[in-house]
């Protein structure tokens, strides 16, 4: 983007941003050590993660009150507007793909506790593929973010139909698991409950993508309305379910 | 330069823009490359293919613009960009200058006010003026509202005028701050109310349009709230155009906006809609503290 007259508006939105990545590559390095955790059965790991979660939401705490700041001392309107209340929703996304890790580690500490033996290894590889679909598209969403690219934010948004697309069909397995052998059923809803947060990941990493565009210029607007008008999960999801 | 056509960003409304720009529509005589909807219904002023030069200099280039009764316009730009000259044209305050001299229209209500027939001092009093720097007579504060309905006979007697006083006074909402001092001097007010004193001296010719140019620069924020709040009321009943550097003050009290540009009306259009997406990047550029 062009120099603002007054410098240090432009250095506000710079280190708002990159307050942002920083908080993105934590939320990652969660959700990966999150998986981590899960798949080597690593509690102490796993409690790592969620004490940590709290660092994810400092980030977020931080970002919204330099936002507030930025806001009363700068009222930018426009472009500007746009993209500083862009961040704070970049930020309420990876606030939730910390909150997604949590979740994942909490339901591994349970797991592990199972009195009904845990099915969950047997869906391993399901979780580790969802889990590389998603941080890879996070960690593009995130690469865009910080360039402005709108051609790769197009296609981290149509990525999310990819992630979606696994979630049905570790989900159609799964059902057919617990159709088979019932005393599985509580420890297989909470191993849907691990795949569903991992799908919530690409979902996130879908929002991020698709409001990279208000970063860009107007003379880039139709961009903006090419991302937007990409199929949205639910759209995406729905010929696959069941 | 303005610029549409090519130039016109992919943002913008271009239906918006070719049907301000469709010369074939009746009554549309417009030759103008400004982004927006330049036309407006029932318009209380209406300028067409308005260029003004100060001897050599071409100060604005062919500036066509409606403003719409009973609400306020705000015209914006950097410093030199002509948007106190167009707003000087409005009620011929530009006559005053030796070398200043207008081509195209400005109409009032259907009327030519360049037409040779027009009577000026009549137009000022339809069209009234606050400036900058507040500026009372040097009489007192009954006096300052008293002396334009009183010139222009439009009292018949003293308690007519003292009703004229009281109701100027009241809807620039100064009546209760000074009703018990109308003999005291205007220029004893501090600032912000002479600013009011001024706006109620211009209401009290019962004008059409009130122009305001850049009315709150001398003043502090509580007086500019108070000023600001009076602008909001007063649209119910008056048209106010209003040039202000203050482009927060042009968001908060304006629905509409013009963007000028070394003599060029860039944009115009709903004020929301200036100040969240802008059709031209010159607009953009300047709203945002980019423009150089």
């Amino acid at each position: 983007m062009e120099g603002h007259i007054v410098r240090t508006f432009d250095g506000d939105i710079l280190n708002l941003r990159m307050q942002v990545l920083q908080m993105g590559g934590l939320a990652i390095d969660q959700v990966q050590r999150a998986v981590q955790a899960l798949t080597r059965g690593d509690d102490d790991g796993a409690r790592d993660v969620i004490s940590r979660n709290s660092q994810v939401v400092a980030y977020a705490r931080a970002i919204e009150e330099d936002i507030v700041g930025l806001i009363a001392r700068r009222q930018p309107v426009a472009s500007d507007l746009k993209a500083v209340l862009t961040v704070g929703r970049v930020a309420t996304d990876l606030e939730r793909v910390g909150n997604a890790a949590r979740k994942i580690c909490k339901l591994a500490l349970e797991l592990d506790r199972g009195r009904d033996g845990a099915p969950l290894q047997r869906f391993y590889s399901d979780v580790r593929k969802m889990s590389r679909l998603a941080l890879a598209m996070l960690r593009d969403a995130l690469d865009c973010f910080d360039r402005v690219d709108l051609e790769g934010a197009l296609k981290v948004v149509h990525r999310d139909a990819e992630v979606d697309s696994e979630f049905q069909l570790a989900l159609r397995e799964l059902v057919t698991y617990v159709m088979e052998d019932q005393r599985h059923l509580g420890s297989t809803i909470q191993t849907v409950f691990v795949l569903k947060a991992l799908e919530r990941v690409g979902d996130h990493a879908r929002n991020i993508a698709a409001v990279v565009p208000k970063f860009a210029r107007r003379d880039v607007a139709a961009a903006e309305s090419a991302v937007m008008a990409a199929p949205k999960r639910s759209e995406s999801g729905a010929n696959t379910a069941g | 330069m303005a610029t549409t056509g090519d130039n016109i960003p992919i943002s913008a409304p271009r239906a918006a823009v070719t049907a301000a720009l469709d010369l074939s529509r009746p009554g549309a005589a417009l030759e103008t490359k400004t982004v927006g909807q330049v036309t407006v219904a029932n318009p209380v002023v209406s300028a067409r293919n308005v260029n003004v030069y100060y001897g050599e200099k071409h100060a604005i280039h062919d500036v066509s613009l409606d403003i719409g009764r009973n609400a306020v316009i705000a015209l914006i730009g950097p410093s030199g960009c002509g948007k106190s000259t167009f707003l000087r044209c409005i009620n011929r305050m530009n006559d005053t200058i030796d070398s200043a001299r207008i081509t195209g229209t400005i109409t009032l209500d259907g009327t030519d006010i360049y037409d040779k027939r027009e009577d000026v001092v009549q137009l000022r009093a339809q069209v009234g003026m606050v400036f900058q720097k507040p500026n009372p007579f040097p009489k007192s504060i009954y006096e300052n509202i008293a002396y334009g309905p009183r010139i222009h006979g439009l009292v018949a007697n003293r308690a007519d005028l003292d009703e004229v006083v009281q109701t100027s006074l009241q809807k620039a909402g100064l009546w209760e701050e000074v009703k018990d001092r109308l003999d005291h001097s205007g220029t004893s007010l501090s600032g912000g109310q002479q600013q009011r004193l001024c706006i109620a001296r211009a209401i009290a010719v019962d004008p059409e349009v009130i122009l305001m140019d850049e009315p709150c620069s001398a003043l502090d924020p509580i007086a500019t709230a108070r000023i600001e709040d009076l602008i909001d009321e007063l649209r119910q009943n008056y048209t106010i155009v209003i040039v202000t550097h203050n482009m927060q003050q042009a968001a908060r009290v304006s629905q509409r906006t013009a963007y000028f540009h070394l003599g060029d009306l860039i944009e115009v259009g709903p004020t929301d809609q200036i100040f969240t997406n802008p059709g031209h990047k010159l607009t953009e550029d300047y709203i945002t503290g980019r423009f150089g």
